[in-house]
């Protein structure tokens, strides 16, 4: 269970996030929304340790995370697949996934978890060894999907996964992180998709201007007046 | 013209030019992976030069051998040079400017105290096999040049396979093309980059002996050696090992064939004309690799 607490992070003098709380319980899938600039990315962030929040708390099954290094989150199972992708684009698309299973308590393992990425995504098996810079929009976000489930996540966070995908590919990803879910990997999703990702989760929350404005469950968000209204276009 | 002298300078210059890959690649690294131009790089070479010098003179010892056993030396102490000196600067908001500024004080520094140690006269490196030469036809070739053309070709080979099949070396790469995602997927920055900085000062202590095997040398030729790092890097592309090999080919067999072929006066005159004109066609080096 990732339990996120009261937490504040300030850019400079700009609070990005301020007094935000977050649970995401085992094997479920929690979706986080919010428009631009609401927090999400920031939120995320400081789960992985790559901004330092300040006051509050972070806790992973008990353990305080707070103040930890990215690696450090990292080996505890928490991964992100961070927003734009963030490829190594000057490597391969096959050098992309071992770097995902970069830390030594996941390296053992890291030539039967490529199958199994392979098995999941066949386009990348076809093109291990082009640039991951060179992919289409789609294939990097695949690339970049497994990348992270070479690191063996237990906690799978997913910055805007469907950002300029087409709508079918889009379909793909979200389909693919469902079944990761099924199999009892717990996902933190963002998206602007809201109407999709509230269909897809159990619980969500919406951040606004920094803060949490509203959480419970992705069907009775999905039906409240003002996230239709601001989210929805309805 | 005489063929046999182009080849004879052709061949000479590629000799040459694999030795400033050598001493170019760590520099490259460094300015690519960690924003560092590292201005006493070439200086920390020299200094692989003298104490292979001095090992061989006192003990004995090969080159070669002190090559090898200089590398996890100098490896060791450019640690501490990064802890005490460079990382701190990284974290400045202009860190090239930052970090060429103290750099260069430390290249006076080393300067100093190699003439303080070694004195200013030149040096030239005389293994037992100084006096052998291998002829093949027309063509001459001094045992140490070949040895030194060696020496430089396994370090750069070294440091690609480094870089292509070790996880650390990997780890070097990705952080240099996307520190945030390298984060995120365990690599510790700090670690990566004091582990690039410590590698790229011993490939320079093998890159100097190397060049020492092939000229002579004193304790301000590291500024000579230093242009040459700029040339190379910028020809083939911050950060690129393959450019940075290839830029070291064209760079050493220009002025192979201008020093056969030209006054004296004209060598450099050829070498930077070519820079500019290089730059002004390819602003991104060999292998374009902007963004
Ligand atoms: N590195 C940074 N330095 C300064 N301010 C930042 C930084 N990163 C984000 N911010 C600011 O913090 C606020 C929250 O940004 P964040 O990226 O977390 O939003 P988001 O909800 O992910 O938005 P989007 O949907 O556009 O991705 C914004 O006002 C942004 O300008
Ligand atoms: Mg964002």
């Amino acid at each position: 269970m990732l339990r996120v607490d009261n937490i504040t992070v300030c850019y400079g003098r700009m609070e990005a996030l301020r007094n935000v709380s977050l649970e995401v319980a085992p094997g479920e899938m929690a979706a986080l929304i919010g428009g631009n600039g609401a927090g999400k990315t920031t939120l995320l962030n400081a789960i992985s340790g790559l901004v330092p929040a300040t006051g509050g708390a972070i806790s992973w099954e008990g353990k305080a995370l707070k103040g930890f290094a990215p690696d450090r989150i990292c080996r505890e199972g928490i991964v992100q697949v961070p927003e734009g992708r963030k490829l190594f684009p000057a490597m391969t698309v096959e050098e992309n996934l071992v770097m995902g299973a970069y830390l030594p308590t996941v390296r053992k393992g890291s030539r039967e978890a490529l199958a199994h990425v392979y098995e999941i995504f066949p386009r990348l098996a076809d093109r291990r060894r082009q640039l991951a810079g060179s992919l289409s929009g789609g294939e990097q976000q695949m690339a970049a999907l497994g990348r992270a489930l070479m690191a063996r996540p237990r906690l799978l966070m997913l910055d805007e996964p469907s950002l300029g995908l087409s709508p079918k590919a889009a379909a793909e990803i979200f389909a693919i992180v469902r079944q990761l879910n099924q199999e009892g990997m717990s996902v933190l999703l963002v998206s602007q998709e809201v109407l999709e990702t509230l269909a897809i989760t159990v619980r969500g929350y919406v951040l606004e201007n920094g803060a949490v404005a509203m959480e419970g469950p992705s069907a009775a968000l999905r039906e409240d007046p003002q996230v239709k209204a601001s989210y929805l276009g309805l | 013209m005489d063929a046999v002298l182009v080849i004879q300078s052709l061949i000479s210059g590629i000799m040459i030019g694999m030795v400033y890959a050598l001493l170019s690649v760590g520099f490259s690294l460094t300015w690519g992976v960690m924003h560092v131009i590292h201005i006493s790089h070439a200086a920390f070479g020299l200094l692989g030069a003298y104490l292979a010098y001095s090992l061989l003179t006192i003990y004995g010892i090969d080159p070669v051998v002190s090559a090898a056993a200089s590398a996890p030396l100098l490896f060791i102490l450019a640690c501490g040079v990064y802890r005490l000196l460079i990382k701190p600067v990284t974290k400045a908001k202009e860190v090239i400017v930052a970090s060429m500024i103290l750099t260069f004080g430390l290249a006076i520094i080393l300067e100093n105290i190699m003439a303080l140690i070694w004195k200013a006269d030149p040096r030239i490196m005389t293994p037992a096999y100084a006096s052998g030469a291998l002829i093949l036809g027309p063509f001459y070739f001094q045992h140490p040049h070949l040895v030194g053309f060696a020496l430089s070709i396994a370090g750069i080979a070294a440091v690609y396979f480094f870089l292509k099949k070790t996880y650390t070396g990997m780890a070097v790469r990705a952080a240099w093309q996307q520190p945030e995602a390298a984060q995120l997927y365990g690599v510790n920055l700090y670690r990566i980059s004091m582990i690039t900085f410590a590698l790229a000062v011993s490939t320079a202590g093998a890159g100097g002996i190397s060049l020492a095997l092939l000229n002579s040398f004193e304790p301000h030729s590291h500024n000579l050696w230093l242009i040459y790092l700029f040339l190379v890097v910028i020809v083939g592309g911050v950060g690129d090992i393959v450019g940075t090999a290839l830029a070291g080919l064209i760079i050493g067999t220009i002025t192979g064939l201008s020093m056969a072929f030209l006054p004296f006066q004209w060598v450099n005159l050829v070498t930077f004309g070519f820079l500019m004109v290089f730059l002004i066609f390819r602003p991104h080096g060999l292998f374009k690799q902007g963004a």
